[in-house]
């Protein structure tokens, strides 16, 4: 393997782990009511 | 909070400056479908197939559809920020820069100017004008969110956001050629480059400007409609993320079996398949939103809308990943099968949305209800059996045209010669026309509602405030 496809790889790996932070950020028990407030502020009167 | 006062004045120019080029996107779709039928009815140089094509395409994606995508993001904008748009100057040039890019692509498209790139076939000083476009309404849109006064940000800001991005840089990064005269340049890239590139910009504009913003919309207008929220705020930021995590890499689904190579196809096949996973999250996302409200299929017509709408992008985002497979593709591709799955996502998904959101706007910005509740079930079933019709037809014509080109003797020779594939066809694009005049019919009825909701509705007292005290 050249070092560009561990550079390419490790790029990959990366975006992997980053949105498995995020799907961990957003279901983490602590940020349940904030993470589902949105959803009842935007029904509030325009 | 105190209200802010937003402005309604632009939502209007592009509600009604979207629906006409929606009326003239398939009114030339009629055409041509008619010409496929009957070669008498192209007139050259000008109004030949060639031609009118993909006046029909670009009126469809740019001019109804980013129509109607800068209409409701200026209207969703401001009440998720809870503040005015940024610059209502700049808006409003731009709803006058965009008509006069419209106009400059179809005027050019005419004359036979053309990168013959599809769904990106305007020459060089055009794609100027659509970058000045578009930097004009991200600019607006970034601005009204930064300046916003809700902390959180709501699931449709978020699609927002990345389709305006999203499209900057597939545009930016497509257009790259060198000019070679006012109205001819060539390509930066060459070869399967080329074709890489290209369609690394056609899918992902297929996902920016035909996915991106009617979910935006699907997650704004449903909830404001039921009354209801949505199932899950979260699942939309999960489907959201991966859907922008997976999109980029899908684009060579559209050159398998081609020269580029293998693994980019095969990293495109998997991505595509891997692609219904967020696809399927707001689709679940959005028929659980409707628990204990499915009367409302009965009751209130933009749901209905809404909830087909959403079906078709459901049933979309599985027939593509299917046709992302190589054996698949082997088959169906250059067939009508392709078309017919193209008009049941820009008839269906993205037009059913498009329908919904202005049913929803118009009596808001211009406060009156709206004409005839009648009138838009009648347009919904013609609309949703004029789709059908087209798409139905394409499917049995492209397993049809498939199985005739893939047919053969013993000897090994083809059985079919091209001329007689292309005869049995006739049956089927004459169903498409039908179906595509029923559509026409139902967007007629849509346009007139509208025409008297504006001229002869009743005052909505509900809506009067927004319309008339804060334009
Ligand atoms: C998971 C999502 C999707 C996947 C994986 C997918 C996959 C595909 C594939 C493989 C093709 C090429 C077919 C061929 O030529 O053999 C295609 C064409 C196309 N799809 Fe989809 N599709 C998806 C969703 C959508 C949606 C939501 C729309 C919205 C309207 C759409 C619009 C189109 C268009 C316009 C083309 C035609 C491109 C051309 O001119 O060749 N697709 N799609
Ligand atoms: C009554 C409605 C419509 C009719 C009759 C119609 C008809 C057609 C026809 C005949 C073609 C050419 C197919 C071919 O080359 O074999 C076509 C292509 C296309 N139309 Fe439509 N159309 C309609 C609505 C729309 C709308 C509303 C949009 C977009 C929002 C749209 C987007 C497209 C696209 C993207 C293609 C290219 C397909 C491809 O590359 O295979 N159409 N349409």
């Amino acid at each position: 393997m050249d070092l560009a496809s561990v550079f390419y790889l490790g790029v990959t790996f990366g975006l992997f782990a980053i949105l498995v932070g995020i799907v961990l950020r957003t279901y983490s028990k602590k940020r349940k009511e904030t993470g589902e407030a949105p959803k009842y502020k935007m029904l509030d009167d325009d | 909070m105190e209200k802010p006062s937003y402005n309604t004045d632009i939502v209007r120019g592009f509600v009604n400056w979207s629906i006409i080029w929606g009326l003239v996107a398939v009114l030339v779709g009629v055409i041509v479908s008619l010409q496929m039928v009957n070669p008498d009815l192209n007139f050259p140089p000008y109004l030949t197939f060639g031609r009118l094509r993909p006046i029909h395409t670009n009126a469809g994606i740019y001019g109804w559809g980013v129509g109607f995508i800068f209409a409701t993001f200026f209207y969703m904008a401001q009440r998720l920020c809870k503040t005015p748009i940024w610059s209502p100057k700049l808006a409003k040039f731009q709803l006058w820069f965009f008509n006069a890019t419209i106009i400059a692509s179809a005027v050019t498209l005419l004359m036979g100017f053309t990168t013959s790139k599809e769904y990106h076939e305007m020459e060089w000083p055009i794609d100027l004008m659509i970058i000045v476009l578009w930097v004009m309404f991200a600019i607006n849109i970034i601005m009204t969110i930064i300046k916003r006064r809700e902390e959180q940000m709501y699931i449709s800001l978020w699609y927002m956001m990345a389709a305006i991005i999203g499209i900057a840089v597939l545009f930016v990064v497509n257009s790259a050629a060198v000019p070679a005269a006012l109205f001819k340049s060539y390509s930066a890239y060459a070869g399967t480059n080329d074709a890489n590139v290209h369609w690394w910009f056609g899918h992902n504009a297929v996902a920016m400007a035909l996915t991106a913003p009617p979910l935006a919309m699907f997650y704004y207008f449903l909830p404001k409609s039921t009354g209801v929220p949505i199932y899950s705020h979260r699942l939309s930021i999960i489907s959201f993320w991966s859907l922008i995590f997976m999109y980029l890499w899908t684009g060579a689904h559209h050159l398998l079996w081609t020269p580029v190579p293998d693994w980019v196809q095969t990293l495109a096949m998997a991505f595509s398949v891997m692609l219904i996973a967020p696809s399927w999250g707001s689709v679940i996302n959005g028929y659980l939103s409707m628990n204990g409200q499915w009367h409302q299929m009965r009751d209130n017509y933009l749901v209905k809308f809404l909830i087909l709408g959403l079906t078709f992008y459901g049933l979309q985002t599985l027939q593509g990943p299917m046709q992302s497979i190589r054996t698949f593709s082997a088959f169906i591709h250059y067939t009508d099968w392709v078309p017919g799955h193209i008009h049941m996502g820009t008839m269906g998904w993205v037009s059913m949305i498009g329908f919904a959101c202005i049913y929803y706007l118009v009596p808001r910005i211009y406060g009156n209800e709206i004409f005839s509740i009648p009138l838009a079930n009648l347009h919904f079933w013609l609309i949703l059996i004029g789709q059908l019709i087209w798409s139905i037809s394409m499917w049995v014509a492209g397993v049809l045209q498939a199985g005739m080109w893939n047919a053969m003797n013993p000897d090994g020779s083809l059985t079919y010669t091209f001329m007689e594939t292309m005869v049995e066809m006739y049956p089927y694009w004459w169903a498409r026309a039908i179906g595509g005049l029923i559509y026409l019919i139902g967007v007629l009825i849509f346009i007139y509602n509208l025409y008297m909701t504006v001229q002869k509705g009743k005052k909505s007292s509900s809506t009067l405030t927004e319309a008339e005290g804060r334009a």
